[in-house]
């Protein structure tokens, strides 16, 4: 027995270029859409899953010109402006404020680092607090400091590989040249921790001969008025504050340009293949008008041979998406990586984040835009009248 | 429909062709009745109106004017010209057809092409219709072969098990042998012969050949647009 | 917008963090900057050429296994999975090879030690750098005269010195510490040294002699 269904795509079989070419069109236009949703998907998620990482939502640090400072932090590690430690308290008062942790950032001189020397990184944290604002951190081995004022650090995992650290060995500060001991190794977390040599925060306040911290970490309570509580903090002296959800903001907004276009061109991508589709689908109609008469003559109603050619765009429109959202998987490293060197901020992690439900959203929408495109060849297929078609010769 | 003697009548069928600002009187209220069982050919030059007839008869097109009638029952005749769907319907209840270019579906086997029409349309009780016509036309060999790979008798041999495969009541052939050579015409004349004859199968034809038009029991001859029966 | 672009600079660093940026493939060792240290390191070099080597593609375990034992001690302690790519430059004078740059990375006492060394085609040392170490006295270790204790030095030369004691006798063994405080770091370098002559012997100059 033989069904409309193997009449439909055993026709398209018949011009094998021309289908596969229509094919291709959709393919590309597929993967450009899957993939397009995919970033937006995977970029805010990884957004987030950094700014999770950091522990906490809000951070408030020294006022000072931030340019200037950042900067001269990568020229050399001056100018890092101070704050008190008493604007713990403060903060902690303020309602809405769940947690605090004081973090003193620290760089220092090392001229043995490369050819003309470079500086190296510390990151105090205060014993009690950090651990606590972090507990989803994991230790290779070892563990957290035992005391605040103790001479040991914690490495994150690619800082101690790069200097070929384990539990029990020493490790320097350099300019300053006081030893301390690796009491904990982190494993890999993607995030910048993996990079960061954590010190006790009176340790290195010691070392740096200083009473002072530059950051204060702030976890805010689930049910706060997160606009209040930041306008409050705005008001403190000398103090800025960096909310990581404005700055999620920020960067969502400078890569919204980037989303739309992308968008457009994907849209423009869509509409180009359906054209194909319609093209392809048309003129194997018209080719072919000798055949759907005597399929009229065989019993054929007009909806049969509708339903028909429909299927043959069904089939193009089915078999290009999915090819096109298997590309959109097998390459979504490059993509990632595309979109990384294209970007002006991307967050750790993958970028392009592909899962079924997407992939099927994007399917539907190929399908349906293919369907709606395949209405007129469909249609002009279901008029023909048997007899015009047979004595047309 | 399949009660016994019912006919085919046609009265006063008149079609006339708009060409531009010409028109053309193709038929010319030819009345004609046809029993069940019966054979006829129709027979004439070109442009004689004979295939403007089988078309009609065969609900293939709307007349002009005049009225047909099936087993009492009136096709054409209402005033009204039938639509796409009501024709369609008619033809597949009643009619089976074949041509002079056999227009089989080149992509789709000798098997699949007889069981075509079921996709669309399936009479009750045409189950195994497919394998008993094949075999009876000879062709149970060349079941999974593709119309490119057989030859112009064979294409008819299949072209008539497909016309067949719903159990039609009148098979209409429009010149089924005029693109054969002699042989083969010849062997596609005897197979419906044998179809009239053995399975009271009503046959229209049409054709140019008289060796083929006399295998049948009623000649017909057309000219300008009327029937002179012979 | 300038100040929401500040927090996002702001923002970056600090997600970044100072100093400590790591390489991808932090154990194995890439000069930092190859078109100023080649030159450096090979004066009559015109030009180089960047290849990667690992373990797997060489010769697998078994090489892996002759490595450690030519070394005498378990080799591959932290962070250096087998299929570690190392980086090899390859110096060119023109059209001709005229010798090889490689880096190892070892373990010091404050921190990885970073030991480069470029080679003629025989294998001989022609210079020595230390790229990174840590420590205040380890600034003697990257003195041009320290330097220079190693050129012309083979692997020929380790066969009557064993680094992990500290004990032999020969070219090696006449070098002394510039820096008596930093004994650990001392030994490192002279270990991965050797570590270094054995990976370019087993890498590169004996599939070479092998070759018809």
């Amino acid at each position: 027995m033989i069904t409309p269904f193997q009449v439909a795509y055993k026709n398209l079989l018949r011009k094998k270029v021309r289908s596969l070419l229509t094919l291709v069109g959709i393919l590309l236009s597929t993967w450009v859409l899957v993939s397009l949703f995919g970033f937006n998907r995977g970029y805010e998620a990884a957004l987030n899953r950094d700014i999770d990482n950091m522990g906490y939502q809000l951070m408030v640090m020294a006022k000072g010109c931030p340019y200037e400072a950042a900067t001269l932090m990568l020229q050399g590690g001056k100018g890092l402006r101070y704050m008190d430690q008493s604007m713990v308290d403060e903060i902690t008062r303020q309602p809405g404020v769940d947690r605090v942790t004081p973090i003193l950032m620290q760089a220092f001189f090392d001229p043995n680092k490369g050819d003309s020397g470079g500086i190296a990184g510390f990151y105090g944290v205060d014993a009690g607090s950090y651990p606590a604002m972090k507990p989803f951190l994991r230790f290779r081995k070892g563990g957290w400091f035992h005391d605040n004022a103790a001479n040991e650090v914690v490495m994150g995992y690619e800082a101690a590989e790069l200097e070929q650290r384990e539990v029990g060995d020493m490790t320097m500060v350099p300019e300053k040249n006081v030893p301390l001991k690796v009491v904990g190794i982190l494993e890999r977390t993607g995030s910048q921790d993996d990079g960061t040599i954590f010190v006790p925060l009176k340790t290195l306040q010691r070392i740096s001969q200083t009473n002072q911290i530059t950051t204060i970490g702030i976890k805010v309570k689930k049910d706060a008025d997160m606009e209040k509580l930041e306008n409050t903090l705005y008001q403190l002296k000398d103090v800025q504050v960096v909310s990581f959800s404005q700055v999620k903001q920020t960067v969502m907004k400078l890569i919204a340009t980037a989303r739309v276009m992308v968008l457009s061109i994907a849209i423009v991508a869509v509409l180009i293949a359906m054209v194909g589709v319609v093209n392809t689908v048309l003129m194997s109609v018209l080719e072919r008008k000798q055949e759907i008469g005597i399929l009229k003559t065989m019993g054929a109603m007009p909806g049969d041979i509708f339903r028909l050619v429909w299927t043959e765009t069904l089939i193009l429109c089915s078999l290009g998406g999915v090819a096109g959202i298997g590309f959109a998987l097998v390459f979504a490293r490059v993509t990632d990586l595309l979109a990384r060197s294209v970007l002006p901020y991307a967050p750790s992690g993958g970028l392009v984040a592909i899962d079924l439900r997407l992939s099927l959203l994007t399917l539907a929408i190929i399908v349906s835009v293919g369907l709606l495109s395949g209405l007129y060849p469909a249609w002009k297929a279901g008029r023909i009248r048997p007899l015009e078609s047979i004595r047309g010769e | 429909m399949a009660e016994n003697g019912w006919s085919l009548q046609a009265r006063q069928l008149t079609r006339v062709y708009h060409r531009g600002s010409e028109q053309i009187q193709a038929l010319d209220g030819v009345s004609i009745s046809i029993r069940r069982g019966e054979f006829v050919s129709f027979m004439g030059s070109s442009g004689s109106g004979k295939t403007t007839l089988i078309n009609l008869l065969g609900c293939l097109d709307n007349p002009t004017s005049g009225e047909l009638e099936l087993a009492g029952k009136s096709i054409f005749g209402a005033g009204k010209p039938l639509g796409e769907r009501e024709l369609t319907r008619v033809r597949r209840e009643v009619f089976g057809y074949i041509f002079q270019n056999f227009y089989l579906i080149p992509t789709l086997t000798v098997q699949e092409n007889v069981a075509l029409p079921l996709a669309f349309y399936r009479k009750p009780g045409v189950e195994g219709e497919v394998e008993r016509l094949l075999k009876m036309l000879g062709m149970e060999h060349r079941m999974n072969h593709l119309p490119g790979q057989i030859s112009g008798g064979e294409m008819q041999r299949v072209a008539i098990a497909r016309a067949l495969v719903n159990r039609p009541e009148i098979l209409l052939a429009d010149e089924p042998t005029g693109n054969l050579d002699t042989k083969r015409a010849g062997e596609i004349g005897e197979i419906l012969q044998d179809l009239n004859r053995s399975a009271g199968l009503t046959i229209v034809m049409v054709t140019h050949n008289p060796g083929l038009a006399r295998l049948g029991g009623r000649q017909i001859e057309m000219r300008d647009g009327r029937a002179f029966e012979s | 917008m300038r100040n929401a672009f500040l927090q996002l600079v702001l923002l970056a660093l600090l997600l970044f963090g100072l100093g400590a940026a790591p390489a991808l493939a932090a154990v194995a060792c890439d000069l930092n900057n190859p078109e100023r240290d080649v030159p450096r390191l090979f004066p009559e070099s015109t030009s180089y050429k960047t290849s990667y080597v690992s373990i797997p593609k060489l010769g697998g375990t078994p090489l892996l296994r002759r490595i450690e034992s030519r070394l005498g001690v378990q080799y591959l302690p932290l962070y250096a999975p087998i299929d570690v790519p190392y980086t090899l430059y390859e110096v060119y004078r023109d059209k001709k090879k005229i010798g090889y740059i490689h880096g190892v990375n070892q373990k010091g006492q404050f921190g990885g030690i970073q030991v480069f060394m470029s080679q003629d085609l025989t294998g001989r040392v022609k210079t020595f750098y230390l790229q990174k170490i840590t420590g205040s006295a380890a600034s003697k270790f990257r003195e041009a005269k320290f330097a220079k204790k190693f050129e012309g030095l083979t692997l020929r030369d380790f066969d009557s010195y064993d680094p992990v004691r500290g004990k032999g006798t020969g070219r090696v063994a006449e070098i002394a510490n510039p820096s008596p405080e930093l004994e650990t770091d001392f030994y490192g370098i002279l270990r991965g040294l050797k570590k270094n002559l054995i990976l370019m012997d087993e890498f590169v100059f004996a599939p070479e002699r092998g070759k018809p």
